[in-house]
C-alpha cells in the first residue's frame, strides 16, 4: 500500500461468531489527513475504529502505524487520542485533571503538564472552567474537554467516535468547523466515525463509505457524491434517483419503468441527483423528460424539495430554487427534464 | 408541596406520622426506660437517673462485647467489600456459561433465615478442623451474608458505570489495572460506602450465628445483651441500647455533614 501512510489498515476482519462485523477492510490514512468512516448503524465503522484503538482484537489483518505493526499492541501503548461519543470524561476529576490525565500517564514533568494543559484550555476556550467537574459543564464544554484530553498528548492518530452526535444542531455545525480548523492547524492524522453524511462531507479529506462490514467506496466528498461506486453509496450520500437503463426498442436506453434515457454510456445503473432535474409546466417529448403530478413541495429555506409522482408509480425527487414553490402547487401537472451529463453511471451494482 | 387535593394531602400526612411513630416509638421507649430510677425496666420511667449508664460503662462485659462487635463488624465489612466487589466485577465484566446461575447462587444466602444458617454452620464447624473456633468462625459465618450484601449493592452500580470511561483511561495510557484503580474505583465510591455500611451493620447486629458459633470468651455485644436480658431485666440493657442509638445518631449526622460539604 501507500508508503507514506501514517495509519494503514490491511485486510482487517472482525467476526463475532458467525456474523462478520468488518469484512476485509483496507484503508490507508496519510499524515495530517482526516478520513471519515461513514455508514448506517451496524455497518462496522465503530468496530473498525475500536480495532484501531485497541479495544477490539481483529480476527484477521494488520494495523500499521508509521509502518510499525501494532495489531497486538495493547490500547494503552498505542499513542492514540480518542474522543468518545459519550465523551467519557472522568467524573471525579476537574477539567484540568481530565486534560492532564494522559500527560501524567506519560510521566511528563509537572511544570510542562501545567503549561500544556493551559495551552489546551486556551485553545479550546475553556478558560475559567479548569477547576469545574464534568457534571458542572454544558454539553458543548464537555465535548471540548474530551477533545482537549485527546489532543494534549500529541497522539499519532486522533480517533473521533461520533463526537458531535450529542450536541444540538446549532452547536454541531460550529463545533465541527472548529474541530476541522484545529485538525488542519495541528496537522492531526484523524479517523472520524459518523453516520451523518452531511457531517462527513463537511469536514473530511476523504470518506470511506461502509455498508454491512464492507468498504463500499473510498474517495473525496466530491468523488463519492458525483461518482458513487455503488447503488448503496448513491443512495446514502445525498438523495438520488436511480435508473436501471437497458437498450429499448428504438435503439436508445430505457429505464426499468419505461422512461426513455439519453446517457453518455450504455446499459448501466444511472444516478440522477435531484438538483439536476428541471421542473417545467409545459409537456415535453423524447428522452430525459417525463411528466407526472407534483405530490409534495417542501420549502427548506434555501430551496425547495419536490416529489413528482410518475404514471408508472415512481416518486422522482426534484430540488430547485425557492421560486419553484411559486410556480407549482401540489396536485399540479409538471414535466421533469435533464441532460445526458446529469446521468452518472454506477460502475458496479 | 402536596397538591393532590386537600383531603388526600391530610391523609398522606397522617400516614407519614403513623410511620414515624411506628419506626421511632421503640427507640423512644428504650431511651426513656434507660433513664428510670427503678431497679427494673419500666415505661413510662419513674424518677430520672443516669445510674444505669454508669452501671453499663462500669460493666466490663458490655465494653468488651462492644469492642468484639466492632472488631468483628470491621473485619466482616472489609473482607465482604473486597470479595463482594471482586465477584461483582467478574459477574458484570465477563461473560461465561452459567453466569446467571452463579449470580443467583451468590445471592442465595440472603434468603436463608439466620437460624438455619446458624444451625448448619454449627454442624459444619463441628465436623471440620479447618476453621479455628472463636473470632475466625464468626467472621467466616458473617461473610456468608456479608458478601452477598455487598454483591447486591455493587452489581447494579457496576452495571451502570460507563465502560467507555475506563476505555478512555486506557486510551490515554493507563494499563487496564491502573485504569480500574484510577477511574473505575472512584466512580464506585458511593456504592462501596453503602455496601460496607450494610455489611458492617449486619455483622454488628447479628445474634443467631453469634450465639451458635461464637465462643463465650469473645462474645459480641448482641450476645452479651441477649444473655443479660434473659437473666436480669434491669435498665442497664436499655442504657447500653440507648448508647448504641446515640453512636448511630452521631455517625448519621457526621455522614450528612460530610455529604453536604
Amino acid at each position: 500500500m501507500n508508503e507514506a501512510a501514517e495509519l494503514d489498515l490491511q485486510g482487517l476482519v472482525r467476526r463475532y461468531g458467525s456474523t462478520v462485523a468488518v469484512a476485509r477492510m483496507d484503508l490507508a490514512v496519510a499524515k495530517g489527513e482526516l478520513v471519515a468512516l461513514l455508514g448506517p448503524s451496524g455497518c462496522g465503522k465503530t468496530t473498525t475504529l475500536r480495532m484501531v484503538a485497541g479495544f477490539v482484537d481483529p480476527s484477521e489483518g494488520r494495523i500499521l502505524l508509521r509502518g510499525r505493526d501494532i495489531t497486538r499492541v495493547p490500547a494503552h501503548k498505542r499513542d492514540m487520542g480518542m474522543v468518545f461519543q459519550s465523551y467519557a470524561l472522568f467524573p471525579h476529576l476537574s477539567v484540568a485533571d481530565n486534560i492532564a490525565f494522559g500527560l501524567h500517564r506519560r510521566g511528563v514533568a509537572k511544570a510542562e503538564v501545567a503549561q500544556r494543559v493551559a495551552r489546551m484550555v486556551a485553545l479550546l476556550k475553556l478558560d475559567g472552567l479548569e477547576a469545574r467537574l464534568p457534571r458542572q459543564l454544558s454539553g458543548g464544554q464537555q465535548q471540548r474537554v474530551a477533545v482537549g484530553r485527546a489532543l494534549v498528548i500529541n497522539p499519532a492518530v486522533v480517533l473521533l467516535d461520533e463526537p458531535f452526535s450529542n450536541l444540538d444542531a446549532l452547536l454541531r455545525e460550529g463545533t465541527r468547523i472548529e474541530l476541522r480548523r484545529l485538525q488542519t492547524e495541528l496537522g492531526l492524522t484523524t479517523l472520524f466515525v459518523t453516520h451523518d453524511q452531511a457531517e462527513a462531507m463537511a469536514i473530511s479529506d476523504r470518506i470511506a463509505v461502509m455498508n454491512q462490514g464492507r468498504l463500499e467506496q473510498l474517495g473525496t466528498p466530491r468523488e463519492v457524491y458525483e461518482r458513487p461506486a455503488t447503488r448503496f453509496v448513491a443512495g446514502f450520500i445525498g438523495r438520488a434517483n436511480l435508473f436501471e437503463a437497458k437498450p429499448g426498442a428504438g435503439g436508445g436506453l430505457v429505464s426499468e419503468d419505461g422512461i426513455p434515457l439519453d446517457a453518455a454510456g450504455g446499459a448501466a445503473t444511472y444516478v440522477l441527483r435531484p438538483e439536476r432535474v428541471t421542473l417545467v409546466a409545459e409537456p415535453a417529448d423524447g428522452a430525459n423528460a417525463v411528466s407526472g403530478t407534483v405530490e409534495v413541495l417542501s420549502f427548506l429555506g434555501n430551496g425547495v424539495q419536490a416529489v413528482l409522482r410518475l404514471p408508472g408509480g415512481r416518486a422522482l425527487l426534484v430540488e430547485g430554487a425557492a421560486a419553484l414553490a411559486d410556480r407549482f402547487r401540489p396536485g399540479a401537472a409538471a414535466t421533469a427534464r435533464w441532460t445526458p451529463a446529469d446521468l452518472t453511471a454506477i460502475p458496479q451494482v | 408541596m402536596i397538591s393532590l387535593g386537600h383531603s388526600f394531602g391530610w391523609f398522606l400526612r397522617l400516614v407519614a406520622v403513623i410511620a414515624f411513630v411506628y419506626l421511632l416509638g421503640p427507640l423512644f421507649v428504650i431511651v426513656a426506660a434507660s433513664l428510670s430510677d427503678t431497679g427494673y425496666l419500666v415505661f413510662p420511667p419513674q424518677g430520672l437517673s443516669l445510674r444505669w449508664y454508669q452501671a453499663a460503662l462500669a460493666d466490663a462485659r458490655y465494653l468488651n462485647g462492644f469492642f468484639v462487635s466492632v472488631r468483628l463488624a470491621v473485619t466482616v465489612a472489609a473482607a465482604s467489600l473486597v470479595i463482594g466487589t471482586a465477584a461483582a466485577v467478574a459477574l458484570t465484566r465477563f461473560h461465561f456459561p452459567g453466569r446467571a446461575f452463579v449470580e443467583a447462587f451468590f445471592l442465595s444466602p440472603l434468603v436463608l433465615p439466620g437460624l438455619v444458617l446458624a444451625v448448619a454452620l454449627t454442624l459444619f464447624f463441628a465436623s471440620t478442623p479447618l476453621v479455628p473456633p472463636g473470632m475466625t468462625r464468626l467472621v467466616v459465618s458473617h461473610l456468608i451474608v456479608g458478601v452477598p450484601l455487598v454483591l447486591r449493592v455493587m452489581l447494579p452500580v457496576l452495571k451502570r458505570v460507563d465502560r467507555s470511561v475506563e476505555e478512555a483511561a486506557r486510551n490515554l495510557g493507563a494499563s487496564p489495572l491502573k485504569a480500574f484503580f484510577l477511574v473505575t474505583l472512584p466512580a464506585l465510591k458511593p456504592g462501596l460506602f453503602a455496601a460496607a455500611a450494610l455489611a458492617f451493620i449486619f455483622s454488628f447486629d447479628e445474634v443467631e450465628m453469634a450465639l451458635f458459633v461464637g465462643s463465650a470468651r469473645e462474645a459480641p455485644l448482641t450476645v452479651v445483651l441477649y444473655g443479660a436480658a434473659q437473666m436480669a431485666f434491669d435498665p442497664t440493657v436499655a442504657a447500653v441500647s440507648a448508647l448504641l442509638i446515640l453512636i448511630a445518631l452521631i455517625l448519621m449526622v457526621a455522614q450528612q455533614l460530610y455529604a453536604q460539604r
